[in-house]
């Protein structure tokens, strides 16, 4: 009898789970399609200015435009120190989702290694802080609460720091790591190198003829601001992305978590089934055999 | 009549997309109007206001912050920070977009006098939006 009990306490404990990850998929749905319209809104906006950008670079590399010479377009050969820019979800249960990020961004860590250059870990997300600072891996600096809210004015300061240490060279590249979001059921992992903006990728034949109108005295100072612009909302739509990302993996994780207890309680109610008619037979057999010595 | 068209593009999405007869933009050296067939061009614009003459003779305007232009032949793309565009079915509407753009223009510039120009450039166009 005490193990009916037990299966009984059992079921009801596993449709009290059940109850809470269905509550939290469909939060989850909910907060997913308002930072799915966002990321929709935005991605036009990151679209057009990679194209500016594109080719302003392809200008310089082709044409070298009257003289403009900035770092944010230099082929660096031998990297000595780079900054690693990850982006995480500042709450857990949502599957591989943060764990993916920080897989990537060992690998990198581990390429760079290899090749002997030195690299500051900047950390946006919960998750990721506390992985890092758990395995005793330093970090440059740990932004917390960025990530579940995406700003574009605190996004501009936090990336802020790289600009400036890129410009005065003390880092020779920055990247952002972050699990971006595909669509529904998945995501993608993107590693993208912000800065120096890559040169390479363009073709020179591409290049529509037009007139690049920068003043001389200036066009540093414009071209800078720039590039700022650009790798500040680069930085933006990571944290847009990812938050669009953090929504869909959690619905999904919840998703399973729910079909799992529903298939739990379906076994529990088996296994009680079960028990109560041995408990049922025990019982009859007793009587029928008290019975029996009766006579 | 020719037209051109023309995007202009915030963060948080595009707040006009459609033919215009010609827009005048603040740029970086000074305020320069664009009209359909203009050569290629790529500059940044300063905060200010956007003015855009639609295919039926009005203007709208759209105040602005920080932006980038490209213009080509057919088309004249804006990339800008911040935007709010002055329209509105009624006054209060009106007056509530004017409110926003201000402070839009407050948060970029600290003197005085390019916010003074530029708000005085906006009422008018508001003034004549009311009637």
């Amino acid at each position: 009898m005490a193990n009916l009990k037990e299966i009984q306490r059992k079921i009801k404990s596993v449709s009290n789970t059940q109850k809470t990850t269905r509550a939290m998929k469909l939060v989850s749905t909910a907060k997913l399609r308002r930072a799915e319209e966002l990321a929709k809104r935005s991605r036009l906006f990151a679209q057009k200015t990679n194209q500016v950008i594109a080719e302003i670079a392809l200008r310089v590399k082709c044409q070298k435009v009257g003289g403009i010479e900035s770092r944010a377009f230099a082929k660096i050969d031998a990297p000595t120190m780079v900054d690693i820019i990850f982006v995480t979800a500042d709450k857990g249960l949502c599957g591989g989702f943060n764990m993916q990020t920080i897989k990537a961004v060992r690998k990198l860590m581990e390429e760079h290694k290899e090749k002997k250059i030195k690299m500051r870990l900047r950390g946006i997300g919960k998750k990721g802080i506390e992985y890092f600072t758990y395995n005793e891996v330093e970090l440059l600096d740990a932004v917390k609460d960025l990530s579940s809210a995406p700003d574009m004015q605190r996004a501009a300061e936090f990336i802020q720091t790289s600009i400036q240490d890129y410009y005065e060279g003390k880092i020779d590249a920055v990247y952002i790591v972050y699990n971006g979001y595909k669509n529904v059921i998945t995501q993608e992992l993107k590693t993208i190198r912000v800065l120096p903006v890559d040169v390479d990728a363009y073709d020179c034949e591409e290049l529509k003829q037009s007139v690049l109108e920068i003043e001389a005295e200036d066009h540093e100072k414009m071209l800078n601001s720039l590039i700022e612009k650009y790798v500040e909302y680069n930085m933006y739509y990571a944290l847009i992305d990812s938050v669009a990302a953090e929504h869909s993996a959690r619905m999904q994780a919840m998703d399973a978590a729910t079909n799992n207890a529903k298939e739990m309680v379906k076994s529990l109610k088996v296994k009680f089934n079960k028990a109560r008619q041995e408990a049922i037979t025990t019982e009859l057999i007793e009587i029928i055999s008290g019975v029996e010595s009766m006579k | 009549m020719e037209t051109l068209k023309l995007e202009v593009i915030t963060p948080s999405g595009l707040i006009y997309n459609g033919s215009a007869l010609s827009v005048t933009l603040p740029g970086e050296e000074g305020e320069f109007g664009v009209l359909p067939k203009h050569a290629t061009l790529t500059t940044l614009l300063k905060a200010g206001v956007i003015d855009i003459e639609k295919e039926n003779k009005t203007v709208e305007s759209v105040v602005v912050n920080w932006g980038v232009v490209q213009v080509d032949e057919e088309k004249v793309v804006v990339l800008v920070d911040g935007a709010v565009a002055i329209r509105g079915e009624n006054e209060s509407e009106i007056a509530k977009a004017l409110d926003d753009a201000k402070t839009l223009l407050r948060d970029v510039s600290d003197s005085n006098i390019a916010i003074a120009s530029v708000a005085a450039k906006i009422e008018g166009a508001a003034q004549k939006l009311i009637y």
